[in-house]
């Protein structure tokens, strides 16, 4: 019973983590139609700018310390995320095939630039001594980081939430992810609401990056790949657009994966691929998406 | 006319003198090593155009096309490891077996578009990248892949000396890869597949059913990649999990969007051009020279990605049409200037 | 004085010409009614006035140009626009709906003085707007077009697919604002137009065919001749 928690709350980390990529992807391409390959960029500028805050401080961070570098690494990617949309997304405004095949420039110029700078070998990110002590869930112990994940996760969703729902820019989100043209016929400059949305989807992807980096015990411009991939399958079977429907698909994923890989190595990507296949055939639009028009 | 009346007659030379070269002695091409990175760069240039069938002509954005090229490259790999069958009929089963798979997913991603169908073929072409790393049925030799037996593939193929011959498959494979695609997107179903990419409704209310159209530029994309895939397992002497990368898809996308997606000669020129490309950089870096260059400016350049997702990025913005739209818009200026 | 004056737009589609070089005035505070048969270009010229698609020629308002204007700031110069899909935000709630199209500091005083006019709108404030009817989802499309002070409403067929006690309300309501606004309005519906509007504009092919007054709508020849389903005319 406790491998079968341990297991479960492992996975629901992981799908904290894929949680944080997807949230970003989800509005961005729900708002604006943009395929942003880019993801994984801000993910990796996150993790690199968190990574050097935290050396700075010597790794072994306490909690508010750690909780610094996350933001930092987040402030980074989301600066990052605005400069390509302004220089490169809005140039290309409406033609969404290009938009996507630039992001996809962008993923790999990023990539190699940091991998010429830094190597593409692990950079060591040593979690803090507290991240790895065991705090006792039903008789399992759970890695205090898997916690952290999940915290993290559920601060974004319940920000996001009372953003959409509570401010303009929120309100000019959501009727824009419905109707972009008639947002702008109500004399609203929906690019705006467009920058906001590109700002905190590298926000959040760049906070992500971080929390990936002490995951996988380093930093790596290969990491991010994967990430952006099991991020596009969180959106795509959540829903596009919808941010709620990106967690529900996310817990589901992340624990499918690890119940999976338990069973046989390597098992859990491949179940995964072929639940996307699955869900995309019956049902196009995902668990909690709008059929986009 | 946009077309020069002497480009088919040049290209016909061109064609010709690249086929001698390997025995017209002292020429660059007479040297093994050019001869290797030109057999590479002619299958990648096939790739490329395998990928525009989908992507320029027909407006089907997969992600998903490296699963095909990489059960060419497998298939003809167990098959004559194994002494199943003689090695050219290992090629050919090989291509059958792709455009099987072709089909049978084909029928099924197609029933989606857009952005679902890009990530449905992602999802496909993932799940044959994780059974070939995974080595599921101890077949496919996990990460490291699986070694080409020489023994078994006529002596013609091995030993430097003969590099010319695997060079000759090469141009022979995308000479053959681009008659049938010009056939292909010549014909009467050529003209329904550029139809599709602008406008499917359109097409549908022809009372024409766009499903199988869609599903036929698929499978003949699927059957000439697998062709260059059986090809590439020639040149590179074994099967590697990293034929069936999403990467490499990638890759080609790239490929086709330098070169210009709407043309076939761009895309072939697109995909000689990112092989030699590649393979140049990497060259480059290992000069003296290079090393003097401070590793803030060296250290990205040293990535081929750099450079060409940078020269990627610019097309996209400025030149959408990739090289083949830059030389016909020339073209349509010179043609201009001359009637006025 | 014109509150808005159209001067020779053309406006593309795809390649299509639809609008070849439309020109009409609207005089302020009024009503001018934009009629003719379907697909002559009436919505099209209500999107060409307000941007939503390009178009070369010349349009005004009160004087100040605004073709080639992002239409966001086209709004906010002030035209307000009711479209003939309503388009309201049907995954927002009624209040959100208004609170959206509100350009005031204050939305109790706006919002007040639409809910006098639809009183039923303030007792559904809260209700998400998919789940209302057509006719209250009309109702929100007009009065989210009244929140603010405006130069010029653009409305397109507020009327089309309602029930006839729904339109009576419709007409009601456009009837009150009539007099305080200058009303660019697209209908179909003759009865309504002879009611409120002051001056008619006729549209045929892409073009204007008749500026003038409304007592010619009481004419069947005239009516028959100008919006009757005939086969162009001379």
């Amino acid at each position: 019973m406790e491998t079968f928690i341990l297991i479960g709350i492992t996975g629901i980390g992981l799908g904290a983590l894929y949680f944080l990529v997807a949230s970003g992807l989800s509005l961005i391409y729900g708002l604006m139609g943009v395929l942003n390959f880019a993801h994984g960029s801000f993910l990796t500028v996150g993790a690199f700018v968190g990574f050097w805050v935290a050396s700075k401080m010597g790794f072994e961070t306490s909690m508010p310390e750690f909780i610094l570098a996350m933001l930092v690494g987040g402030l980074a990617a989301g600066l990052f995320a605005l400069l390509i949309e302004q220089l490169l997304i809005t140039r290309l405004y409406d033609r969404h095939i290009d938009q996507a095949l630039v992001t996809v420039g962008v993923s790999l110029v990023v990539g190699a630039v940091l991998g010429g700078w830094f190597g593409n070998d692990l950079r060591m990110f040593p979690a803090p001594m507290w991240f790895l002590s065991a705090i006792d869930i039903g008789g399992a112990k759970i890695p205090a980081d898997r916690v952290v994940y999940i915290a993290t996760a559920v601060l974004l969703l319940v920000g996001n939430w009372a953003l959409l729902k509570f401010t303009r820019i929120g309100l000019i989100i959501r009727a824009g992810v419905e109707n972009r043209n008639m947002v702008n016929a109500l004399g609203i400059n929906v690019r705006r609401a467009f920058s906001t949305v590109f700002f905190l989807g590298g926000f959040s992807a760049g906070v992500g990056g971080v929390l990936v980096s002490v995951y996988s015990n380093g930093v790596s411009p290969l990491i991010a790949g994967t990430y952006l991939i099991y991020g596009f399958i969180v959106v795509v079977i959540g829903g596009m657009g919808s941010v709620p429907g990106s967690f529900l698909a996310a817990m589901m994923i992340g624990v499918i994966r690890q119940f999976a890989n338990y069973y046989a190595t390597g098992l859990g990507d491949f179940v995964v691929v072929i639940l996307l296949a699955v869900v995309l055939l019956i049902r196009p639009q995902g668990l909690l998406g709008k059929v986009r028009a | 006319m946009l077309r020069w009346k002497y480009s088919r007659p040049l290209f016909g030379l061109l064609l010709a003198l690249l086929a001698l070269a390997p025995i017209l002695g002292a020429n660059p091409l007479s040297r093994p090593g050019l001869q290797q990175t030109m057999a590479v760069a002619f299958i990648w240039g096939g790739l490329a155009l395998t990928y525009d069938l989908l992507f320029g002509f027909t407006g089907l954005l997969s992600f998903g096309h490296a699963l095909y090229f990489a059960t060419g490259v497998y298939v003809s790999c167990i098959l004559i490891n194994h002494d199943v069958v003689v090695w050219w009929l290992a090629a050919l089963i090989s291509i059958a077996v792709s455009a099987l798979l072709a089909l049978l997913i084909g029928a099924a991603s197609l029933r989606t578009s857009g952005i679902t169908f890009a990530m449905v073929t992602l999802a496909f072409g993932e799940a044959g990248h994780v059974i070939i790393q995974r080595n599921f049925f101890n077949l496919t030799g996990g990460e490291n892949g699986i070694a080409l037996n020489a023994d078994r593939i006529p002596s013609f193929f091995i030993s430097v000396v003969n590099t010319k011959f695997i060079y000759w498959a090469a141009l022979a494979a995308l000479t053959l890869t681009y008659a049938v695609i010009w056939w292909v997107t010549e014909s009467s179903a050529g003209r329904v597949f550029a139809a599709l990419r602008d406008n499917e409704l359109r097409v549908q209310v022809l009372g024409l059913n766009t499903q199988r159209y869609k599903l036929l530029a698929f499978v003949i994309s699927a059957a000439l990649a697998s062709l260059l895939g059986a090809v590439m397992l020639i040149a590179a002497g074994s099967a590697a999990p990293r034929f069936a990368d999403a990467g490499v898809t990638i890759s080609l996308l790239l490929m086709v969007v330098l070169g210009g997606a709407v043309t076939r000669w761009g895309a072939v020129i697109g995909g000689i051009f990112y092989s030699i490309a590649t393979t140049r950089l990497q060259d480059l870096t290992q000069q003296e020279s290079f090393k003097t260059i401070p590793k803030w400016i060296g250290g990205p350049i040293a990535e081929p990605a750099f450079v060409l997702g940078l020269l990627f990025i610019f097309v996209v913005m400025f030149a959408p049409g990739g090289l083949s739209g830059a030389y016909y818009r020339l073209r349509l200026r010179a043609i201009t200037k001359k009637s006025q | 004085m014109n509150a808005l004056s159209v001067s020779d737009l053309h406006v593309k589609i795809n390649e299509s010409h639809i609008l070849h070089g439309v020109t009409f005035d609207v005089p302020a505070h009024k009503v001018t009614a934009l009629l003719g048969r379907n697909g002559v270009g009436k919505s099209t010229t209500l999107k060409g006035i307000l941007g939503l698609y390009p178009g070369t020629g010349s349009v005004q308002l009160n004087g100040r140009e605004i073709i080639g204007v992002s239409t966001y700031k086209v709004v906010q110069f002030g035209i307000a626009y009711v479209p003939e899909d309503r388009e309201i935000f049907s995954s927002l709630s009624v209040r959100e709906n208004l609170a959206l199209a509100s350009r005031s500091k204050d939305n109790g005083a706006a919002f007040a003085t639409i809910f006098e006019l639809f009183p039923e709108l303030d007792s559904r404030a809260a209700q998400i707007a998919g789940s209302l009817s057509g006719g209250q989802q009309q109702m929100v499309a007009i009065a989210r077009a009244l929140l603010n002070k405006n130069e010029v409403l653009l409305i397109d067929e507020p009327t089309k697919g309602l029930a006839p006690k729904l339109v009576t309300e419709v007409a009601s309501a456009l009837a009150k604002v009539a007099h305080e606004t200058t009303m660019l309005l697209v209908e179909q519906n003759l009865a309504l137009v002879k009611r409120i509007a002051h001056h008619v504009v006729v549209m045929d092919q892409g073009r204007v065919i008749f500026q003038g007054g409304p007592e010619n709508l009481n004419d069947p020849a005239w009516v028959h001749q100008m919006l009757g389903v005939s086969g162009g005319h001379k």
